[in-house]
């Protein structure tokens, strides 16, 4: 599905590489995390990946084709919802923003704007503005905008890090069952250990300057509930893998 | 609620009437020739303007002033727009721009005489220039402004750049476009005014010029009276038509608009904890330190 | 329904823009917080030769940035001179209306060697001062009262607002008249003019104080007038500035109104007597080239005044975006 190769890149000339040698592939259908410390590339990484930004060296792969700009089979979610809608279009507004440049016409949009917001809990709220909802409510807005988008990758930049705590889990529960409902791979970069576990298939642990450092698979059960898979001794195995491997000194050098 | 608006405009109102009033009976009393009783002006303003010099001299103004104001809207925005889009040429620009912005725009009179002579377009052209810089540097400013994730959001999802331009940068940098906007309507009234002083043969500003010259006070009063409220009818005007373009910023900024004002004022003025002093104030820093994250804003407001 | 206040920005503002613009500039750092978000002064903007906000120059970078912004600068004052120079020596803007710049600068020059230029900038500027300084002297006391008592804010309201759009240029004639066409007449129209903004301004900065400062320095004891003067007048102080600042543009335009309209003493009537003087026109622009300066060199001292006191200001720490 996503294949990166070697991929680089250094922002002035001769300064340092805020990522060199990035190096893994996404498998159809597959839910994988991206974790690091700050700092470590990971925003570069997904603009490159994005291609919102060329990489200075290495290849991007999309289901066979080479990423150059942003690939019309991708949706991205961004960690700040409240720039990322626009105040002022209304939540329909925003959902359906991008589908009218995709081709489809007003009836085909609106159906998919619809659907969109009926699978993130929002049926009703199509007509308030962004700035009306809650924060949370708001990344649900971003994340029916993704899904109305159709993609069959999405990129996923830390879209839970500003929301308290009981949010986040509601919102990953739902992020979970969109997942398995639609025909959808997810690249999800977060710093948080327990989210990455909780969520992915397998966890992909950066280090600075972003390259893959381990590849960790998430064995737990497919089904996954806040408290039962949390408590499982196989989650805090994982979790604490994932931990030494964050912290882990970076010998094998990229 | 409503009452209580009410009697915010009727408070409001008691000072306005008791200097009108006060002014009044002094001016009777007084008898100076400059300064004649508010009936006198008042009978004069009706003589005139109601409405019998509104074709003749009002609209001729108004007309000239709107089509400046106009023409420096229209350009300073498509300016605005091309050059926040080109940052080189911005930064390059922006010594000139500044000081044609600094210039003040009566010293252009002579020039726009000397250009188009004393007819309508000298006073149009003059407004225009005056009221174009206000407009083109915010312009400017709004679109060097707008919010990363925005542009970064619309060309993942692979947006043409027409439509970036026209649906994403331009009402991004609306806010910024009406505040030069507001400003470039003062300079443009000020200019109409100012222009109608130096060679014309019509127009608001002429004939109080005219009345001043024949010591006719009261009608200069009049016209005086008049221009002032052209300027308070145009800024209302402006800030009713802001009010509704930009509903969604002053939502969006949980301020200005007229629901929300009060909704933070009602949050602003929450009941301090009873506690020691010393113990307050520990609690208020720590309550409002570092920035409030998104969440912080008011879940439920209701619909504009 | 509220006052729309008057904060203006960088934009020389003739008259009031909506406080929520700079609201919105603050509000990516601070949302609806309480704290954070003070409109901004005389800010940042304005200044479109300031590198990106967004892509935040590192320290080292910042000497860089400023010496590629000052060379772009020059390039564009010189390539906008140079094209002006084309434009007229191939007839495309009529000589009449228009003399090369190389007529214009040694004009100037001119000006300024014999001491000509010295006098009426003089004037203009004597003007401007003392009409500024009437109006602030009487403005900033009550500013400071209306803004700290409620009822006082609430019944002058309304007046406020009716005054403030009434263009001042509307009271030359009666000026005139009453002062006839003297100093008198050119510091009395300016007077009046920036009256309102440095008023409102200072009415708007001491209502606006930021009710947890308040309530943190009650909370501390601190006596009334301490409070009035370690906390709401510091706080108050960048809507302030941000008055003087639109004053001295009103100033400036007031004063060079009164000049050509009623022939007080200054570069305005520089002006209409070297148009009168015939084929004098690069003397003309000489003397609009001296305004224009002026102008600039009034906005710039007034902000680099601004920036050093009131560095503490968010919109002057920058990167905070």
């Amino acid at each position: 599905m996503l294949v990166v190769r070697d991929l680089s890149k250094t922002y002035a000339l001769g300064g340092e590489p805020a990522m060199a040698g990035l190096d893994f592939t996404v498998g159809e259908r597959e839910f994988v995390c991206i974790v690091g410390s700050s700092g470590c590339g990971k925003t570069t990484m997904l603009r490159c990946l994005s291609g919102l930004i060329p990489a200075s060296e290495g290849s991007i792969e999309l289901e066979g084709r080479a990423v150059q700009g942003p690939p019309e089979d991708m949706a991205y979610v961004f960690q700040d919802y409240s720039r990322s809608l626009l105040p002022w279009l209304t939540v329909a507004g925003n959902v359906s923003f991008p589908l009218k440049y995709k081709g489809l016409s007003k009836a085909e949009a609106a159906a998919a704007t619809e659907q969109a917001l009926a699978a993130v809990g929002l049926a009703d709220r199509g007509n308030s503005y962004p700035w009306q909802l809650s924060g949370g409510m708001q990344q649900r807005v971003a994340i029916a905008r993704a899904l109305a988008y159709q993609p069959r990758i999405l990129l996923m930049d830390e879209p839970f890090a500003s929301v308290d705590a009981q949010t986040r889990a509601e919102l990953e529960d739902l992020l979970l069952d969109i997942w398995r409902r639609f025909d959808i791979t997810i690249l999800f970069v977060t710093h948080d250990i327990d989210e990455a576990v909780y969520l992915s298939q397998r966890v992909l642990v950066l280090h600075k300057p972003a390259h893959v450092f381990e590849s960790i698979e998430v064995d737990l059960p497919a089904e996954r509930d806040q408290m039962e898979t949390k408590k499982l001794p196989r989650f805090g195995e994982l979790r604490t893998r994932v931990l030494a491997s964050l912290r882990a000194p970076d010998t094998a050098s990229a | 609620m409503i009452r209580a608006r009410l009697g915010d405009w009727a408070l409001a109102l008691v000072v306005p009437l008791l200097l009108l009033v006060g002014y009044d009976l002094w001016a009777r009393g007084a008898g100076d020739f400059f300064f004649p009783p508010l009936s006198v002006i008042g009978g004069n303003f009706a003589d005139d303007w109601l409405f019998e010099r509104v074709p003749t001299d009002l609209l001729p103004s108004l007309g000239r002033m709107l089509a400046g104001y106009a023409i420096a809207v229209v350009l300073g925005v498509a300016a605005g727009m091309l050059l926040g889009s080109l940052r080189t040429l911005a930064t390059a620009l922006d010594p000139v721009l500044q000081f044609l912005r600094a210039l003040p725009p009566p010293a252009l009179i002579p020039v726009s005489l000397l250009v188009f002579g004393a007819g309508d377009s000298a006073k149009v052209f003059l407004i225009a220039l005056g009221a174009l810089w206000p407009v083109l540097l915010n312009t400017v400013d709004g679109v060097r402004g707008v919010d990363q994730t925005a542009m970064d959001m619309a060309r993942s999802y692979r947006i043409p750049t027409s439509a970036r331009l026209l649906r994403v940068v331009l009402p991004a940098a609306l806010p910024r476009i009406f505040a030069g906007a507001r400003t470039a309507l003062s300079i443009a009234i000020i200019l109409m005014v100012v222009s109608e002083l130096v060679g014309a043969s019509n127009g608001v500003g002429h004939t109080v010029q005219l009345a001043q010259r024949g010591f006719n006070i009261p009608e200069m009063w009049a016209g005086t009276l008049l221009l002032g409220l052209v300027g308070f009818a145009f800024n209302a005007l402006f800030v009713a038509v802001e009010r509704r373009v930009l509903r969604w910023h002053h939502g969006s900024t949980g301020r200005g608009g007229a629901p929300t004002v009060r909704r933070s004022r009602l949050r602003r003025e929450r009941p301090r904890p009873a506690l020691t002093p010393t113990r307050t104030a520990v609690v208020l820093e720590s309550a409002d330190a570092g920035p409030a994250t998104p969440d912080g804003r008011v879940p439920d407001a209701r619909r504009p | 329904m509220a006052v729309t206040p008057t904060t203006l920005e960088d934009t020389v503002q003739l008259s009031a823009v909506p406080a929520s613009v700079h609201r919105r500039e603050v509000s990516a750092s601070a949302a609806g917080s309480t704290t954070a978000a003070r409109p901004g002064p005389a800010a940042a903007a304005g200044r479109l030769g300031t590198a990106s906000r967004t892509d935040g120059p590192k320290e080292p970078g910042r000497g860089r940035a400023r010496l590629r912004r000052f060379g772009l600068g020059l390039a564009g004052v010189v390539g906008v001179i140079a094209l002006l120079e084309l434009v007229v020596r191939t007839g495309l803007l009529p000589e009449t209306w228009f003399p090369p710049p190389s007529q214009i600068f040694p004009a100037f020059a001119g000006l300024v060697a014999d001491g000509e230029l010295f006098g009426p900038v003089g004037q203009t500027l004597q003007g401007w001062v003392l009409g500024i300084l009437a109006a602030a002297v009487v403005a900033l006391p009550l500013g400071i009262a209306i803004g700290s008592v409620e009822l006082a804010h609430r019944l002058t309201r309304f007046l406020l607002e009716f005054l403030r759009p009434i263009p001042p240029v509307a009271l030359i004639p009666a000026a005139v008249l009453i002062f006839g066409s003297n100093l008198d007449m050119k510091v009395f129209l300016i007077a009046f003019g920036v009256f309102w903004p440095i008023l409102l301004q200072t009415v708007y900065g001491i209502h606006d104080t930021d009710p947890t400062l308040r309530d943190t320095a009650r909370s501390y004891g601190l006596p009334r007038h301490a409070r009035l003067l370690r906390i709401v007048l510091p706080s108050a102080l960048p809507y302030i500035a941000t008055g003087l600042r639109i004053a001295s543009a009103i100033g400036l335009i007031l004063a060079i109104t009164a000049e050509l309209v009623v022939g007080t003493p200054g570069i305005g009537v520089s002006i209409t007597d070297a148009q009168s003087a015939g084929d004098a026109q690069d003397v003309m622009y000489a003397w609009i080239l001296a305004a224009g300066l002026l102008g600039f060199l009034l906005n710039g001292s007034l902000q680099a005044v601004e920036r050093r006191i009131l560095h503490w200001h968010t919109s002057f720490r920058g990167g905070n975006r």
